[in-house]
């Protein structure tokens, strides 16, 4: 049914991961990324890939959601890969035909695989256990200080959690309409690609009007209930940072100092 | 002291084409005098395009007359600076609950009035449960409005309003999109809240049935009010009603028919109990 989808690939249950301030899990997946291409060793990938098991014991979620996300990259991985691999110069291990593989692409690689699978799977452990309302407001408290550039955060922030709540009414009424349609007899399925797309028009038409008419009934409801923007606004459920927040920063810290020192500085000493 | 007074009011939409120039001029809401006080359950009934949600509109200051004045609370709409403080006033449910509930959890929607009135965190808790226990929807809290049923998500609507602490609930056809159980709930938490919370209620309506609880009733017919008075005042005139376009409830119809016919019967029964009543001396 229609009404029970879920947006994003938010997984619900209870874990630490899942209570903690969507703000640390946005800046601590943004900086696990940035961690992926500092390092010029293999052991800094291996330090992110422990760090990425932790996380995801302690997230509760099944690991095969996780993999998930990779579909939408395997094309893209299997190209990088290629490329890495024919068109990197250097000291020749096979050659047949016109091609040939070296150390340096074999490398290059792995490295690239392995860079684009953990940083597909940290992102997603960060979708999986936050709700996308939470993001949104995690967001909006992140870049508050864009305001100061005139970026309308507030409203940015507003209009995303608007659309969040209006994705499944639409899709129902699309739904509704559709049906209508086929009722009077629209044809939605046969032909080629054109012939579907102008079959398309006669939904688009109504779904965009009530959309419109929406949208004016909804901005008097806010306006009615005293909404006028950002300014002055308190929260009914404000982000504090709690002690476990404090501790998750830490142990990202801790995690890129580690890995920083393994995945780059150490070999340069040595 | 009243709570809404309207004197002489008038709002006229005017059509342009397009290139701005005026094609028409249509009187919504034609010389209206209302007066409201504190605590009383109105009911406004029209037939469609009487000029009731027009009039409605004007009492959260969403509309501005074009003639005329309207008073919230003493304040007079047309003044901008006291905008905010009459929406606090007059509170608005509207006819569609699917687009006026903004929240995606049902403690958040209600919690979004309060919050932008900048209410405490804390209070915003306490006004957020309060509310929903008075439309009984505490239980659905942590629901999504979207797995709620018409009259549930109509309730949530109200509780939305109610935690601004209003003293008065204009409610524009509430009942219109639901069906007969959803609107028996809305109707049973509107009445609640005007008798136990003492919050005045504005209900517009094209259901009879709906005005029977009401302490006054006006109606409303191309913009001006046609009729005054108790629903029973207004239902014992139903040749009257008949010509509004209004439908008459069957009971009272049936009393009307049999009066006609020489039953004798008092005029203007609203319920089904009293009809047996009445007709029970001729057992």
């Amino acid at each position: 049914m229609l009404r029970d989808i879920t947006l994003g690939q938010y997984y619900q249950t209870d874990s630490v991961i899942h209570r903690l301030d969507p703000r640390v899990k946005l800046g601590g997946t943004l900086l696990f990324i940035l961690s992926l291409f500092l390092f010029d060793h293999f052991t800094g990938y291996l330090v992110a890939v422990v760090f990425l098991g932790i996380v995801i014991r302690l997230s509760h979620v099944p690991f095969r959601f996780m993999v998930k996300g990779m579909k939408a990259i395997l094309f893209l991985l299997i190209l990088t890969v290629t490329f890495n691999l024919f068109l990197t110069p250097g000291t020749e291990l096979v050659s047949f035909w016109r091609l040939r593989i070296t150390w340096e692409g074999l490398a290059m690689a792995v490295t690239m695989a392995a860079r684009l699978t953990i940083l597909i799977i940290g992102s997603s452990v960060m979708t999986l256990t936050t709700t996308p309302n939470n993001l949104t407001d995690g967001m909006e408290k992140m870049m508050k200080p864009l305001k100061l550039l005139h970026v309308p955060v507030h409203e940015v922030a507003m209009m995303m959690s608007i659309a969040l709540r209006f994705i499944p009414i639409l899709l129902e009424e699309t739904d509704k309409i559709m049906k209508a349609q086929l009722a009077r007899g629209a044809d939605f399925e046969s032909g080629n690609i054109f012939k579907r797309a102008k079959a398309m028009v006669p939904l688009l038409v109504p779904l965009f009007v009530s959309a419109f008419h929406r949208a004016n009934d909804l901005a008097m409801a806010m306006e009615s209930r005293c909404y006028r923007g950002g300014e002055g606004r308190t929260k009914m459920k404000p982000l504090i940072y709690q002690r476990r927040d404090r501790l998750a920063y830490l142990c990202i810290f801790c995690y890129l100092a580690v890995s920083i020192i393994l995945g780059r500085l150490v070999w340069l000493w040595i | 002291m009243e709570i809404v007074k309207t004197s002489d009011l008038v709002y006229e939409y005017i059509r342009r084409d397009e290139e701005g120039n005026v094609e028409g001029i249509t009187t919504a809401v034609d010389k209206v005098n209302l007066d409201i006080r504190q605590g009383e359950f109105i009911a406004i009934l029209g037939h469609n395009g009487s000029g009731k949600s027009t009039l409605a509109k004007h009492i959260n200051a969403i509309l501005s007359p074009t003639e005329g004045t309207v008073w919230v609370d003493g304040m007079d709409t047309s003044q901008e600076d006291k905008v905010w403080d009459i929406r606090q006033t007059a509170g608005m449910v509207f006819q569609n609950p699917d687009n006026q509930i903004i929240g995606q959890v049902v403690e958040e929607d209600v919690g979004f009035g309060p919050e932008n009135m900048g209410i405490p965190t804390k209070e915003i808790w306490e006004r957020v449960e309060e509310s929903l226990r008075a439309v009984g929807m505490y239980e659905f809290r942590k629901y999504s409005p979207n797995k709620l049923s018409g009259g549930q998500k109509q309730r949530v609507s109200i509780a939305g309003v109610l935690a601004m602490h209003p003293k008065c609930i204009v409610l524009d056809e509430p009942t219109a999109m639901l069906d007969p159980s959803g609107r028996r709930e809305v109707i049973r938490a509107v009445r609640g809240l005007n008798q136990v919370e003492g919050v005045t209620v504005i209900l517009i309506t094209h259901y009879m049935e709906e005005i029977i609880h009401a302490d006054r009733v006006f109606v409303m017919d191309r913009g001006r009010i046609a009729m005054e008075g108790t629903p029973r005042q207004i239902f014992s005139q139903v040749e009257r009603l008949k010509e509004l376009r209004l439908d008459v409830p069957q009971v009272t119809l049936l009393a009307y028919e049999l009066k006609k016919r020489g039953v004798e019967l008092p005029d203007g029964i609203l319920t089904e109990e009293e009809l047996a009543d009445a007709l029970s001396v001729y057992c």
